[in-house]
């Protein structure tokens, strides 16, 4: 293709702009901002690390670690497996299938405010439906107080989050399922391989990069993870449900820390660049691109 | 023994694909309630009277076809203004969704098919800075929004949005790439430029790429509730889900009105969805996967 060498930057100038002074600014000020002490309405004032230093020794920072790796290591393999379950089921020719797709997409495209009061009144302790089934239906006569228990709140969020993001994630897997050409499926049905077979040596081997997409994708919504948080718990009880985004935004806003809180995003930064890293390193182990 | 246990011919053997097909109608339908029970629970809600909202277990909604069945509805769209703050939405989520079609298209366009100094380091730049959570930049963006003199109107909701998109720039970008080199240099031959290349070859053709993109843009913005939380202050700017959340604030008991709003908040996306919903997969398996 020909054409002018100034061509191309007439393309992406509106990008670009967008991506220096929205974004990038903003993340070099805040860069910035992690070795001050600043609560935004006076001048920041230069600290070196301490901000740092203040994080790695604080008992709630890696409480609020741990939280986050726990959040993840439920919500990531969750996702995964429902959105997989989900995809495969919608992949069938079957009438009426178009429905279902829409009803699993429906969390997805709904405001977690919207949404949140529904989920907080099915984890209510006394008056909520999912205590009054496992009380009247089940039996139980001490059900958990969910949202309000510190061992159980983080749990209830994540299950909720799950809920949310699957759908999402199953068109993308439902897309990499119809990529898979029917004349591998054929083939093998007439060497007499049965469903089973079929599906692990076929669907999941072809499938591996998708599924590879999509596990960085939720790697990264679940340390993002805010909204749910937001709407549900505040992050509590006693900092129960707290990860480190909404760990970050409160200390930006609510104790006015801008310098500790994006000393807090730096470090948030580093898990993900590091988690990110290993799974690519550990990709060439199970990851299959050749057909 | 001669009492044979197999079915006998005559009452016709089950055919196993019939099996399998009621099974996964049994899955469907089981996850389906999963997932759309709490919508059905406050769909419900809005149709009952004040006093029948917290009853259990759940009962049907008193009013459904009863006269007033709409009620709460009327009442949160015209008493508590949600049918401004539903075009308000519909206006922010609208511009800033048609504008990253525009921008994350050419710049698309321009990563996929064009050489040019600091091309990688743009890319790079624009994938990794999508890794920091907007909580962390806010701060930042909020003092440079209030020096540009942007608060309290929607720029601050429409404009970065409207610029740059990670996700969308990427989807158009491995869109694009897929679109063979020969086609541009027949139109090329032909004497045309290269935005009319873009124009009249690379556009029409990523209809499913760009209605996907449209889909989730306009998804992102109409839910967003923090930047429209501190970017507007006027009531008569808020969008929905400030609305909702103020309206929670103020009126939290009125649970038939609080989810009748949150139904109306719903909806638009839902009317979208249907009509996207056939490009949606097509548009995601030409991009980003591989």
């Amino acid at each position: 293709m020909k054409y002018s060498k100034t061509t191309p930057y007439f393309f992406i100038l509106p990008m670009a702009t967008g991506l220096l002074v929205f974004r990038l600014g903003p993340i070099i000020v805040a860069a910035l901002a992690s070795f001050t002490k600043w609560n935004i309405r006076t001048a920041p004032q230069f600290i070196g690390i301490g901000n740092y230093t203040e994080a790695i020794n604080s008992e709630i920072f890696w409480l609020v670690v741990k939280n986050t790796i726990e959040y993840m290591v439920i919500f990531v393999p969750g996702v995964m497996l429902l959105a997989l379950l989900l995809a495969l089921l919608v992949n069938q020719k079957l009438r009426g299938i178009a429905f279902f797709r829409g009803i699993y997409f429906l969390p997805y495209i709904t405001a977690m405010v919207a949404v949140a009061m529904v989920w907080n009144w099915i984890f209510a302790t006394r008056f909520g439906i999912l205590n009054f089934a496992l009380t009247h239906y089940f039996h139980i006569s001490n059900p958990p107080a969910w949202l309000a228990d510190q061992r159980w709140a983080l749990p209830a969020l994540t299950i909720v989050a799950i809920w949310k993001e699957s759908g999402f994630q199953m068109m993308v897997f439902l897309a990499g399922l119809q990529g898979i050409p029917t004349s591998l499926y054929e083939a093998a049905a007439i060497d007499g391989a049965d469903k089973k077979q079929q599906f692990f040596k076929i669907t999941f081997p072809l499938l591996s990069p998708v599924t590879f997409f999509v596990f960085i994708n939720t790697l990264v919504i679940a340390f993002k993870t805010f909204d749910i948080t937001y709407t549900m718990t505040g992050g509590g009880p006693n900092y129960a449900s707290t990860t480190l985004v909404f760990y970050i935004y409160q200390n930006a806003f609510i104790y006015d820390r801008m310098g500790y809180a994006t000393a807090n995003a730096v470090l948030l930064l580093l898990i993900v660049g590091a988690i990110t890293m290993f799974s690519f390193k550990m990709k060439e182990r199970w990851v299959n691109y050749a057909l | 023994m001669t009492m044979s246990v197999t079915t006998p011919k005559s009452s016709g053997r089950i055919n196993p694909r019939h099996i399998r097909i009621v099974l996964s109608y049994l899955a469907l339908t089981f996850l389906a309630i999963f997932s759309i029970f709490p919508f059905l629970w406050m769909l419900n809600t809005t149709f009952q009277s004040q006093g029948a909202v917290f009853s259990l277990p759940p009962k049907l909604g008193d009013m459904i076809f009863k006269p007033g069945m709409f009620d709460a509805y009327k009442e949160v769209l015209t008493k508590y203004n949600f049918m401004r703050y539903t075009l308000n939405s519909l206006f922010v989520a609208g511009m800033a969704a048609i504008g990253q079609l525009i921008t994350a298209s050419l710049a698309g366009f321009a990563f996929a098919k064009m050489e040019f100094k600091g091309k990688n380091l743009l890319f790079g730049i624009l994938l990794s800075t999508s890794m920091i959570p907007v909580s962390v930049t806010i701060i930042p963006e909020f003092l440079l929004m209030s020096k540009l003199n942007w608060l309290d109107t929607y720029l601050p909701l429409i404009v970065p949005s409207f610029l740059v998109g990670t996700f969308g720039t990427f989807m158009m970008r491995e869109f694009f790439s897929t679109i063979p080199n020969e086609l541009v240099e027949a139109a090329m031959l032909d004497g045309a430029t290269t935005f009319r290349i873009y124009r009249t070859i690379f556009l029409p053709l990523s209809v499913p790429a760009m209605t996907t993109l449209f889909l989730i843009a306009f998804i992102h913005n109409w839910n967003d509730l923090l930047r429209p939380v501190l970017y507007i202050s006027s009531s008569s700017l808020r969008t929905v889900t400030v609305g909702l959340t103020s309206f929670q604030g103020e009126y939290g008991a009125r649970w038939n009105l609080l989810l009748a709003g949150a139904t109306i908040s719903i909806l638009p996306l839902l009317i979208i969805y249907i009509f996207a919903q056939r490009y949606i997969v097509e548009g995601i398996a030409t991009t980003g996967l591989k």
